[in-house]
């Protein structure tokens, strides 16, 4: 039985209460016309963990950590924002999915997550990144147990890579500057896109909000104005992570902290009684001697266990490039179900860090950036210009039987064309202004 | 004489009785031959119809699934190279997009 709560309010009454209630109002919409500056909130934190994908304890026996699991897509999932979701490079997620499109991706399709990792072949301390795998693993010890933490990166193109070798952490900074280096500010000036000499934090800025310098000069672990750069060749040879995982990795890692830079693309690790081969994709030049050391390796476990390697099956992970483990012997008669085991996940209602979608408003500035005849080819576009740095929302229109891509709502003209060059200078889209609908 | 013509007449009628009376059996018998055959020429004539009718049908048929075969060929022809092309430009819009994500 539901009590009746009787509302009403003696008119006297009311004319008490709102008298001072409109004057109040009239003090906060006076101070509301100075201009105060906004600070913007701090970086939300990332959602519950339906499975681990960061954080685990690992013995000293242990190889690997996580485990592979699943997920089936839903409509508008692109690869990209699953990733980011899961704490995964835009390379690893499609390398383990092979012939999934990347942006778009069929609703329905079930697609693995390869959250299953075989640690690298290196001293357990400090910042261990191998570049292979374009994955970073931080050790800490902690009195008695070894935890390790471990993020995707992007890392340098093929023309500035990233160097391999031994370095530290020689100081941290929250928000840093950009100070543009001469071949950047040259190479952008060849592109009609002049850069200032130095860029302060905020959107604009591709060290995002923290960075650890190394002692090797110029090169950086930082965050990124372009999340879906990480899993990619893109950098100048600096290690760029998602600004969620840079600031975790900030707050943990003191300074003097070792970093490790290394290249494996074959990883061996034995999982309760199974030993696995993850492949990655090698540097060429290193190709023949990596697969030399592989085979040597795999050699000596066959004749320490005195057990054959499933060879077919290394052969075919060669192959294959997923850069997920594979099993290639088992050394146990009975195998005990264990983190080998493919989970599956549930799709969460709404992926971390995937574009907003402001609504639409006839009263607001948009660029017509192609018009397509093909619904996919246009949703691909569409899914690319929203997952630029900073992101430009941007869908498609249907008109009969062609597709626009329009990007906005942009609030002014400046903005709108602003965003036309950044497409113009960033994909070479050719992008038509639409005036507002009252013409302001 | 008269008598002579008489017996000569009778003779030659029931002669010709007789040889009608074997006339009308063989001429029965001949039409039924005759009916028989024309049936039987009949069948032969449908079945030679049927089989060129079929063998028109077959040939038909042949060319029309010839001529379908064709156009499957070509419409997976197509099929290939709008895949292809689709696949082209998914690949040059990836290369776009990579390259925007450096700095």
């Amino acid at each position: 039985m539901h009590r009746i709560i009787d509302l009403a309010i003696p008119l006297h009454r009311l004319r008490l209460l709102v008298v001072p209630f409109i004057f109040i109002l009239t003090l906060h919409g006076c101070a509301g016309i100075r201009s105060v500056e906004v600070i913007p909130p701090p970086l939300p934190t990332r959602p519950a963990e339906t499975i681990k994908q960061n954080e685990f304890f690992i013995g000293k026996e242990d190889d690997a950590i996580g485990r592979p699991a699943v997920i089936r897509l839903e409509k508008g999932d692109t690869l990209p924002d699953i990733a980011r979701h899961f704490s995964l490079g835009i390379h690893e997620i499609s390398l383990a999915n092979p012939g999934v499109d990347i942006w778009v991706p069929e609703a329905g399709t079930r697609i693995m997550l390869p959250l299953h990792f075989i640690l690298p072949d290196a001293p357990r301390k400090g910042i261990v990144i191998n570049l292979a795998a374009m994955r970073l693993f931080y050790f800490k010890e902690n009195k008695k147990s070894l935890t390790v933490s471990t993020y995707p990166v992007g890392i340098g193109t093929i023309e500035r890579p990233t160097p391999i070798g031994q370095a530290y952490v020689k100081r941290k900074v929250f928000r840093p500057t950009w100070y543009v280096p001469a071949s950047i500010a040259e190479r952008h000036r060849e592109k009609g896109d002049p850069l200032p000499s130095k860029v302060p934090p905020g959107p604009l800025n591709p060290l995002g909000e923290y960075a650890l310098y190394l002692s090797r000069s110029s090169y950086l672990i930082h965050g990124t104005n372009k999340p879906s750069s990480i899993g990619l060749k893109a950098t100048n040879g600096c290690i760029r992570l998602y600004p969620e995982d840079i600031r975790e990795l900030y707050e943990k890692t003191p300074v003097n902290t070792p970093v490790h830079i290394i290249s494996q693309p074959y990883l061996i690790g034995q999982i309760n009684g199974v030993v696995y081969l993850e492949v990655h994709a090698p540097v060429e030049e290193q190709r023949v001697a990596d697969l030399r050391k592989l085979f040597a390796r795999l050699k000596n476990i066959e004749k320490k266990t005195k057990r054959k390697i499933d060879w077919g099956q290394v052969d075919k992970t060669l192959a294959e490039v997923r850069g997920i483990p594979v099993p290639i012997l088992e050394l146990r008669e009975k195998i005990e179900k264990g983190n080998e085991n493919i989970v599956e996940v549930r799709h969460p209602g709404k992926l971390y860090g995937s574009p907003e979608m402001p609504q639409l408003s006839v009263e607001a500035w948009y660029i017509l950036a192609a018009e397509h005849r093909d619904a996919t080819d246009a949703a691909r576009m569409a899914a690319i210009i929203s997952h630029q740095g900073p992101p430009i929302p941007a869908r498609v229109l249907a008109k009969r039987d062609r597709y626009r891509v329009i990007a906005g709502p942009f609030g002014d003209m400046q903005t709108a064309e602003d965003t036309a060059r950044r497409l113009k200078i960033d994909l070479e889209v050719d992008g038509i202004l639409i005036e507002p609908g009252n013409n302001r | 004489m008269k008598k002579s013509f008489l017996v000569i007449s009778s003779l030659i009628v029931f002669a010709l009785a007789l040889a009608g009376c074997a006339t009308t059996a063989d001429l029965e018998k001949v039409r039924a031959q005759e009916r028989e055959i024309n049936a039987k020429a009949d069948q032969a004539l449908q079945a030679s119809q049927d089989a060129n009718a079929n063998a028109l049908k077959a040939a038909e048929t042949a060319a029309r699934a010839e001529s379908a075969l064709k156009a499957a060929e070509e419409r997976a022809k197509a099929a290939e190279e709008r895949a292809a092309a689709a696949e082209e430009r998914a690949n040059k819009a990836e290369a776009a997009f990579e390259k925007s994500m450096r700095k």
